[in-house]
């Protein structure tokens, strides 16, 4: 359909269409992949209006510069530079009203690695195992490179008067400056084969190196070594695995993983330390502080607590505000 | 007594606060496997809400959860419910034919691990096409098919420094195990042999052809065949 509201987009780089992963994936052998920062993807589609596994743009690193050929209603959460619609600015971690043909720019700030664009209604993208995460390995996924037209699900009218622009929404989301330094993790299924050797990894200091993707990431300090080693079976590997390989880097597993590795895990990140390894950048330093299960667990209910109060007042706002109803097309 | 059968117990070993390895102990590793199995596909049929995914290996099962619907207790609830069957119902087991051509450039630890073997080159291929091999599990990267090895009497040991790139179809060796590799990608595996066949599609949801327990036959074939049936549907035997 020639006038399918469709983002335009101008300029990206390491920007894909992404979303919170394939969950099917592990028992198929792949991996789960989809948004390194979790919170800020669920946040993102939360203040648009949209179910939590919408599809969504994940900003790496660069800005990515849109246009939409219809009003449509944009979040912008993670690590993004203030955004701006055709040159002014706007906040995020905010619903905006994007007009048709309106110049939006993302950048990503210093305080993180990874900014993450929701559009009402979602992308109509490819979908394998009922999600559109690119998987590097295989060889899936939509890129959002300059020129590519990403075919949008709806339109959404603006929510505000567009002679005022005024910003009428405060979620109180928290907005943390920078990204915390320390990693919190739980001790992981093999850290008894490394003895007292662990300790060294709440001990030290590290270093994040450059080599950062959705598979993993490397930090460079001391790593302790397991006194015994033998032949290993393979065996299923959680993301956010920290595993200790020879050499003097540590290799922490992020959600693009190989399912399966058969080396031993010494700690874990709790699902909360996972968004924050999402957003570490190179040459951060950083440690780990060990944590309990049910310190975890409950930081990560408050978590999703707050995604419920933010979507449900996302969706009262745009109640209010809507000239017409908001309407799921499916 | 219900539960899992007298011969195996659970271990639980916490993976984060969103996931758990559930470790299946016993004497009998062919019983454990099917054991890591079969409760592996109830898990993922979504027997138990909140389980996202069960990843089943050879003894164990990474099992990966929303904490905000369940919790690690109440997993192992499920699984020690689960009355044992008395005999395990067998996976369903299809054939796949893997025409591989061996050493060479396809296969440049070969004749490494003909060495470490103390056999002709010649046998180590005849081992390898002699017998099926049982799928164990798909492992990383990329749903790889994960066998048992050829009996060759030792282990084979891994690259010291793995291999940067290797390429899709690699079938390569470690330990006492085998894999079949879809995917271009690094690995510390002893690489013998190369399948010519495409072995992964992301057009359709299946992904590989296999699962585990299924069975790979492989048969060697040379350079010629390796040329015709490059980029071929690896298929089951049924599809003709």
């Amino acid at each position: 359909m020639a006038d399918r509201p469709r983002l335009i987009v101008d300029a990206a780089r390491a920007c894909v269409v992404t979303d919170l992963g394939r969950t099917a994936g592990p028992a198929r052998g792949l991996a789960v992949n989809g948004a390194l920062d979790q919170f800020a993807a669920r946040t993102a589609n939360a203040l648009a209006g949209n179910p939590p596994t919408d599809p969504l743009l994940e900003a790496t690193g660069f800005g990515l510069t849109f246009r939409p050929t219809h009003d449509v209603l944009v979040a912008v959460t993670g690590a993004p530079a203030v955004p701006s619609i055709d040159g002014r600015p706007h906040p995020a971690w905010s619903p905006l009203s994007v007009r048709a043909g309106q110049t939006v720019h993302v950048g990503v700030s210093d305080a993180g690695l990874r900014a993450y664009v929701a559009v009402h209604g979602g992308f109509a993208v490819p979908r394998l195992l009922g999600s559109v995460a690119p998987d590097t390995m295989i060889g899936f996924g939509t890129e959002a490179v300059a020129g590519i037209e990403l075919p949008l699900l709806r339109s959404h009218p603006p929510l505000v008067n567009p002679v005022f622009g005024t910003t009428v929404f405060h979620f109180g989301l928290p907005r943390e400056p920078r990204v915390p330094t320390v990693l919190d993790v739980l001790d992981g299924p093999d850290a008894r084969e490394f003895g007292t050797a662990l300790e060294m990894l709440f001990t030290s200091r590290y270093s994040v190196t450059p080599r950062i993707n959705h598979v993993g990431l490397r930090v460079a300090g001391p790593v302790p070594q397991r006194p015994v080693s033998g032949e290993v079976l393979s065996r299923g590997v959680p993301v956010g695995a920290i595993e200790a390989p020879a050499g003097d880097e540590l290799l922490v597993l992020l959600r693009g993983r190989g399912i399966t590795a058969g080396y031993p895990v010494l700690a874990v990140l709790t699902s909360a330390a996972q968004d924050v390894a999402g957003q570490l950048r190179p040459g951060q330093r950083i440690r780990f502080r060990r944590t309990t299960a049910a310190a975890a667990t409950a930081t990560h209910l408050e978590r999703r607590r707050l995604l419920d109060r933010i979507a449900a007042r996302a969706q009262s706002a745009f109640a209010a505000h809507v000239r017409t109803p908001v309407t799921k097309g499916r | 007594m219900t539960g899992i059968r007298t011969a195996a117990k659970l271990d639980v070993s916490p993976c984060g606060d969103a996931a758990v390895r559930i470790t299946v102990d016993g004497a009998h590793a062919e019983e454990v496997w099917g054991t890591v199995h079969h409760l592996a596909r109830r898990l993922n049929h979504g027997e138990v809400p909140g389980v996202l995914s069960a990843v089943p290996t050879y003894d164990a099962i990474l099992v990966e959860f929303d904490p905000c619907e369940t919790t690690v207790d109440t997993v192992m609830f499920h699984l020690l419910s689960w009355e044992a069957p008395d005999v395990l119902e067998p996976l369903p087991s299809r054939v796949l034919d893997v025409p591989v051509l061996f050493g060479g450039a396809e296969g440049p630890d070969l004749e490494w691990v003909a060495g470490v073997a103390g056999l002709p080159v010649h046998r180590v291929v005849e081992l390898v096409c002699g017998t099926e091999y049982l799928i164990r599990c798909l492992g990383g990267p990329a749903a790889s098919a994960m066998t048992d090895g050829p009996e060759l009497g030792v282990p084979v040991p891994r690259l010291a420094t793995p291999r940067l790139r290797v390429p899709p179809g690699a079938v390569s060796l470690a330990g006492r195990q085998a894999v079949l590799g879809p995917v271009a990608a690094p690995s510390g595996w002893r690489q013998i042999g190369r399948t010519p066949l495409a072995v992964l599609r992301t057009d359709t949801d299946a992904v590989v052809p296999y699962r585990p327990g299924d069975r790979l036959r492989f048969s060697a074939i040379d350079e010629t065949a390796y040329a015709r049936l490059r980029g071929e549907p690896m298929r089951h035997r049924a599809d003709g």
